[in-house]
């Protein structure tokens, strides 16, 4: 009987102690929240409606712009000081929620900038499939060529020669020599928030629409796209 | 306290087992280690179940009308026989002939040019092929969700009825990782059983087979998982360059994956393109008819020679290769409700 409350008492110990470590974690943890805020020079992106001038008196209408932001870091003076776990964010314009990221990050980390992956890295590209952000439901995921889509932008002008005038760029692709995965650095000066701006017309400036409207497998023009397409992130 | 001890152990050595379930899968004495990784995608009876009634539900296509099983059946090694392109939805036609589907545990890339790397995401090309089920992963698993007795099973399988298309693929993978065919004669020699041998005609086939074929097709898989180009001459409609489609390299134009023969006796019409009616065509193919391309294998440059009994006896060899239990294995196929 006194070896079975010895035991009680240990085990409630235990417990208390699981719990008090936990909350210390939750006072002592902040999170930084990480914004995109997608434009096309300088007015605000609405998808499906509006209409955004580009050269030549030509426009443009976007249906879809979706892109994953991964393997998130936080750097002091170009030394990691924090890299987010499981860090994978599908944005999607069409979804305000997905605008705004909140990454937990232990309490008192300084930094002064933040690295992230555009797109999908290799090795999680041959893992198999994989749920939540990465599930092939999101529709980020090529069906006939194995590999996740980086970066979609999708939409109409009058200048592109297809059916119903449609544009389409799907960036991707994780196998050398195409690998398409491309990494941003940007400098911070807040501790706990950050804005990035997500300019589609520097992307589009780039391009002649009337040539170029159509890219879906991993190829050396994706590859340039891609590059092409981490210009469009600047803090705000 | 002892006593815990041992429990304790015993859960350590079941937990780190578990991803490998005997009962399900094994690895046959004459085989190598499997490819896919078990510890990302453990068996269990209720996912490989769930997989199993997927694979073999319409539900997967647009109109509901064709399943996996239209295309690989289980009586013929999970191929869709006497069909040279498969037949899709509204009957549309495919590009390419359905390969039959076993011990896919081993295989490092899948269809014939390798644009699938992983069995996970396998599934996906036939679900949204315009002309096999012309369908959405997204709409499949909303369509699941509509359904009582799919809540059900993936409540059993994942403890979550909340349906995924991660835990849809990973079930379908489950049932198609069970189906191991290595019970034919073949095996049943090479492992000595039963004091099985081969008679003389095959055992003939068996060492012309080895100098002639082995190279590509490999044993004990009968493949060597990688891309060959073995001498077709390309069919001026289908256009079809293969491995090049997917790596863009001039190197690889006109390169398939070279198949398992495993079965194969059941599994024709043969090649990529189901070109080949007989088994006959198929060795009068390597004798007289290799064309020569710039990307041809090195084992097929100068010409294959074989005699009428020499192909009789490969062919001999080849039937060996046949798995009944694998073909009538009631575990592969559905369930009678
Ligand atoms: C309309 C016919 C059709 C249907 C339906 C179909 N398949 Fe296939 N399957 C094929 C063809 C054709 C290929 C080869 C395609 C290629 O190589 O381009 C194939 C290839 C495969 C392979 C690759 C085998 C290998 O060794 O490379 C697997 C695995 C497979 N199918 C599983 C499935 C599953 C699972 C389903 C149901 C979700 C399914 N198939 C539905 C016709 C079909
Ligand atoms: C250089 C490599 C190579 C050699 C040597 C070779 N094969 Fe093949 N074999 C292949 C490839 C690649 C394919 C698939 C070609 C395609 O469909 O485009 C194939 C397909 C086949 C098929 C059709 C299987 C199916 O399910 O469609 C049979 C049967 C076959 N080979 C038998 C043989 C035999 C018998 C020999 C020896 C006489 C042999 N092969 C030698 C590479 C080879």
């Amino acid at each position: 009987m006194e070896r079975s409350i010895y035991i009680f008492k240990k085990a409630l110990l235990f417990i208390a102690l699981i719990f008090s470590s936990k909350m210390l974690q939750a006072q002592d943890s902040k999170s930084f929240q990480l914004n995109f805020e997608p434009i096309f020079n300088n007015q605000v992106l609405v998808l499906n409606d509006s209409f955004y001038h580009i050269d030549n008196n030509d426009s443009v209408r976007f249906s879809k712009l979706k892109f994953y932001i991964s393997s998130i870091k936080f750097y002091n003076n170009n030394k990691l000081v924090f890299a987010e776990k499981n860090s994978y964010h599908l944005v999607d314009a069409s979804n305000s929620k997905t605008l705004y990221i909140n990454i937990n990050k232990p309490f008192g980390t300084k930094f002064n900038s933040i690295k992230f992956n555009l797109g999908i890295d290799s090795i999680t590209n041959v893992k198999g499939v994989l749920g939540g952000e990465l599930d092939p439901t999101k529709g980020m995921y090529w069906t006939w060529h194995s590999g996740y889509i980086n970066f979609k932008l999708e939409g109409t002008s009058n200048l592109c020669n297809t059916r119903n005038s449609v544009f389409e760029f799907h960036l991707g692709g994780f196998a050398a020599p195409y690998n398409c995965l491309q990494t941003i650095q940007l400098s911070l000066s807040n501790i706990t928030t950050a804005t990035v701006l997500v300019d589609v017309n520097k992307f589009l400036s780039q391009i002649n629409l009337a040539n170029t409207n159509a890219i879906m497998t991993p190829s050396k023009q994706a590859v340039e796209l891609a590059k092409q397409a981490t210009k469009m992130f600047i803090i705000k | 306290m002892k006593k815990l001890f041992v429990i304790l152990c015993l859960i350590t050595f079941a937990v780190a087992f578990k991803s490998i379930n005997d009962e399900l899968f094994y690895i046959p004495k004459n085989f190598p280690q499997p490819v896919y990784d078990f510890t990302n995608n453990p068996l269990s009876k209720e996912k490989v179940e769930l997989g199993k009634t997927l694979f073999y539900d319409p539900i997967l296509s647009k109109d509901n009308t064709i399943s996996c099983s239209s295309c690989h059946l289980s009586y013929t090694a999970f191929t869709h026989t006497d069909h040279d392109l498969s037949h899709g939805i509204e009957n549309r036609i495919g590009t390419r002939n359905a390969p039959s589907l076993a011990n896919l545990a081993w295989s490092k890339i899948f269809m014939w040019d390798g644009a699938v790397h992983h069995l996970d995401m396998q599934a996906l090309a036939p679900i949204s092929n315009h002309d096999e089920m012309d369908e959405t992963i997204a709409n499949v698993v909303f369509k699941l969700q509509q359904s009582k007795k799919y809540r059900k099973l993936f409540y059993a399988a994942f403890n979550d009825s909340l349906i995924t298309g991660e835990h849809t693929l990973k079930s379908i993978s489950q049932f198609m990782l069970t189906l191991v065919s290595a019970n034919s004669k073949y095996d049943k020699v090479m492992r000595k059983e039963a004091n099985i041998s081969f008679n003389e005609y095959e055992a003939k086939g068996y060492e012309l087979f080895k100098t002639n074929c082995a190279s590509c097709h490999k044993e004990p898989l009968f493949t060597n998982n990688e891309f060959e180009n073995n001498g077709l001459e390309p069919d001026k409609f289908l256009n079809d360059g293969g491995r090049i489609k997917i790596t863009k390299k001039a190197e690889d134009s006109l390169k398939f994956k070279v198949p398992s023969l495993r079965n194969v006796e059941l599994s024709y019409p043969y090649m990529h393109d189901g070109r080949f009616k007989s088994l006959q065509m198929v060795l009068f193919h390597y004798t007289e008819s290799v064309y020569q391309s710039p990307t041809l294998s090195h084992q097929l440059k100068n010409k294959m020679v074989l005699s009428e009994n020499d192909k009789i006896n490969i062919i001999a060899f080849l039937r060996t290769l046949t798995d009944e239990e694998f073909l009538q294995n009631k575990k592969f196929q559905p369930n009678q409700y």
